[in-house]
């Protein structure tokens, strides 16, 4: 997922700048004809349109991630500088629902596979509990990171657990 | 003056306020400089180059984060500043208030990172400040903030004086935002670019430098007495509207050099159209409402919040990609533009500011959001539209100012300062997107190995902008702060060549002349002893017309043995051998 956002980002940047240097780098040519106005209107339309269909697409469903009936509950709890977990073993395929707390400052629970790829992330907030549900669908040891500067020992607050193919 | 071939040029004499101006400039480029020591320190230190203690990485971040923001809107706000002053009357005073309370304010922030240890963070996202786990005293974070606080305040000054100038000269804020024009469409209440993007700001980073000082206020007050609690959602809300609008303004601020310098270039203004008005509207409003992106991950905020930081991250960007960034390649396409330094700069400075939203644009969205929020992705960003955006606009202005010196022989160097400033800063952002897209987190002092090889490489390329940058600094530093104001002297070829190269009669003339314009009209009596010497016998018959145009009120009194000298006065003369004889 992360490679097909980087290669989609690349290729937007490297449009828009592309057609942005090819524009200025001739000063000396023929300045912009009557149809560059129309163009620009186009541009402004399509970009409109487009973002229109891309917010009715991803938002329709909502912005959380809402567990199902029978989710697992994980309860995490963070603070200065250490993760603690209350189960270090995880059915394969079982959807998750972390519920994640501090008990001082705000961090983040970021979700790292063993190949260390980042799969899901959310905040450790004071006074709150934070809902993240996850499904994991690789066996493995996975590490949770701290994703918000916490201090001096930030990059220090680490953790892990596995992810168990169900025993059948 | 009229058909003469020479300009005396007093270097930049034309604006009011250019000596407070290019002293801001050649601080902010200073400190950037300085700024991205840090952070080619800390890149270096992620990617095992060297082995830099995690308590110094964080401080330099909290140093490198507040001082790049503070010099982006220092720089921001000098040259916004200086293009109003074009527009309507500003007092100076009010600017060397703002200066002072800034440099007062980097004073604090300073002391409280490197000698109170504050490594918080520029973002002092509560209640860290006040638990630091040890690393830092309660004392030091006030002094952060504290700092914040003292350029808030200055800032808001600054604003106040430019919005009541603006309102009075444009019919209101609502005039000098072009919300009027935009209502009735007559293009005569069309207020000049310059203005409309002075007054969006005005009315933006008020608000987000407002809420700000509250949230600061509150955590002031929470160091000093814990029992007094804040609400940390509430509290992540007003830090990210202000910390997101006001790094927005600086950008907002200092595109106002592209509108008034490209023009200059060119040859054609830059008119402020319906759609120019409108498309600044939606800033005003968007840039308001889309922090909420940066709350993403905070899952106890509403949807509706959510849903608006995802639209709206989108949204923003089709004002700056479709009407900005088009806009500028359309004026600048055959409009036969010359390139120096500073119109590469400023050029660059738009492109890097659209490229470097798409990203952002694409983190913004919900889906998307969960897998780069606070990895590496988010300096990319960023970095793409502060470095090759806004700091190329703030060197460009730079290069501007000092534009009459640079033209011959120094344009070798520039290009290749240019060339390094854009390779070296595409290279550097570049790998932080490549870190991102491999989960890296950011704000980590310590990278574990399989991370490292991006770091190393971003090294190399940081290393290269700090060499360019080194040029445009050491060049504006020598060009404003090494020479006395050394007249100029411009060419009919467009040259601009120092007066040494002048031969004597022309060195003569630029200094007669000169000395006529100095007196201002005042009632002088010139007195002069063959002041044809070496002079071009076309020039000896002009001579004293000339004197006498730029200073009406001297009255020549000269001994020559020219005739054609005294031109039209020929009724003046006293032959001294008529006197003689008459003696005789
Ligand atoms: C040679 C140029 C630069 C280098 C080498 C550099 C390096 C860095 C590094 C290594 C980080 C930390 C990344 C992380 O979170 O892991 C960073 C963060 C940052 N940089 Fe730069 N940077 C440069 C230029 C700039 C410029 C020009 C600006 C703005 C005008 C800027 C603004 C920031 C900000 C706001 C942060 C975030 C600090 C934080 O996370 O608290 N940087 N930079
Ligand atoms: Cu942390």
């Amino acid at each position: 997922m992360q490679t097909t956002i980087l290669i989609v980002s690349l290729i937007l940047m490297a449009v828009v700048g592309v057609a942005y240097a090819r524009a200025v780098y001739a000063t000396d040519g023929p300045p912009a004809g009557p149809g560059a106005n129309k163009a620009r209107s186009a541009l402004l339309w399509g970009m409109i349109v487009f973002g229109v269909i891309l917010s009715v697409g991803t938002l329709r469903e909502g912005v959380y991630d809402v567990a199902g009936p029978a989710p697992m509950v994980v309860n995490v709890s963070g603070g200065q500088w250490w993760w603690e977990v209350d189960t270090y073993e995880i059915p394969l395929g079982q959807e998750v629902e972390f519920r994640v707390t501090t008990e001082d400052v705000s961090h983040g629970m970021g979700i790292y596979t063993p190949g260390m790829t980042l799969v899901a992330q959310v905040q450790a907030m004071p006074g709150y509990t934070n809902k993240l549900v996850h499904t994991f669908d690789a066996p493995g040891t996975y590490q949770i990171l701290c994703m918000e500067f916490c201090g001096i020992a930030h990059h220090d607050m680490v953790n892990e657990f596995n992810v168990l193919e169900a025993a059948e | 003056m009229t058909d003469a071939t020479y300009e005396i040029e007093s270097i930049a004499s034309e604006n009011p306020h250019a000596g407070w101006i290019k002293l801001t400039m050649g601080l902010g480029g200073v400190v950037f400089l300085l700024m991205m020591i840090f952070g080619l320190i800390m890149r270096a230190g992620q990617g095992g180059i060297i082995d830099l203690d995690p308590v110094i990485f964080y401080q330099l971040l909290t140093a490198h984060g507040a001082g790049m923001v503070g010099s982006a809107a220092l720089s921001g706000a000098a040259i916004l500043w200086y293009f109003v002053a074009r527009h309507v009357t500003l007092s100076i005073k009010i600017y060397i208030i703002f200066l002072g309370l800034f440099l007062a304010g980097v004073v604090f922030i300073l002391g409280s990172i490197f000698i109170g240890g504050y490594g918080g963070a520029w973002t002092f996202l509560f209640p860290l400040p006040a638990i630091s786990g040890g690393a830092w005293e309660a004392g030091a974070a006030v002094a952060f903030c504290v700092g914040y606080l003292l350029i808030g305040v200055g800032f808001l000054l600054y604003y106040l004086e430019m919005a009541y100038n603006i309102s009075k000269s444009f019919g209101g804020l609502f005039g000098g935002l072009g919300w009027k024009f935009i209502v009735n469409g007559d293009s005569k209440t069309a207020p000049p670019p310059t203005i409309i993007a002075a007054s969006s700001v005005i009315v933006f980073n008020s608000i987000g430098i407002v809420f700000g000082a509250i949230v600061l206020g509150a955590s002031i007050i929470n160091l000093l007495i814990p029992s007094f609690a804040v609400n940390a959602l509430l509290a992540k809300n007003a830090i990210y509207f202000f910390g997101h609008v006001f790094i927005n303004a600086t950008i907002y601020m200092a595109v106002t050099a592209v509108y008034e310098l490209i023009p200059e270039y060119t040859g054609k203004p830059w008119k402020t159209t319906r759609l120019f008005a409108i498309a600044w509207a939606a800033v005003v409003v968007f840039v308001q409402i889309v922090y909420f992106h940066h709350l993403l991950q905070d899952v106890n905020m509403p949807a509706w919040a959510l849903a608006t930081g995802q639209i709206i991250s989108y949204a923003s960007g089709v004002p700056l990609i479709a009407v900005t960034v088009f806009s500028t390649a359309l004026y600048i396409k055959g409009s036969g533009m010359k390139w120096d330094l500073a119109t590469k700069l400023l050029v660059l400075g738009v492109g890097g500011w659209g490229i470097g939203v798409i990203p952002a644009m694409i983190d913004g969205m919900v889906s998307v959001n969960k897998l780069m929020h606070n990895t590496q992705w988010v300096p990319g960003h960023f970095h793409t539209y502060l470095l090759l955006g806004e700091v190329a606009m703030a060197f460009g202005f730079a290069a501007w100012l000092g534009r009459d010196k640079s033209s011959q022989d120094q344009s070798g160097l520039d290009r290749f300062a240019f060339q390094a400033y854009l390779a070296g800063g595409f290279g550097f952002v570049l790998m932080f997107f490549w870190s991102g897209a491999s989960s890296i987190p950011r704000r980590w002092a310590v990278h574990y190995d399989e991370w490292q090889l991006q770091s190393q490489i971003a090294t190399v390329f940081a290393a290269v902008v700090i060499l360019a940058t080194t040029l445009f600094v050491l060049r504006y530093v020598e060009i404003h702060f090494d020479e006395r104001n050394t007249p100029m002297v411009h060419l009919e070829t467009d040259e601009i060549v120092g007066i040494e190269v002048l031969s004597s009669g022309e060195k003569q003339l630029f200094i007669i002349l000169g000395e006529a314009l100095l007196q201002e009209e005042r009632p002088v009596v010139f007195i002069s002893d063959e002041p044809e010497l070496s002079l071009h016998v076309s020039w000896q018959a002009a001579l004293f017309e000339h004197i006498r145009s730029l200073n009406g009120s001297c009255q020549i009194i000269s001994a020559t043995h020219s005739p054609d000298i005294v031109g039209s006065f020929q009724d003046r003369v006293i032959k001294i051998e008529q006197c003689i004889r008459d003696v005789h």
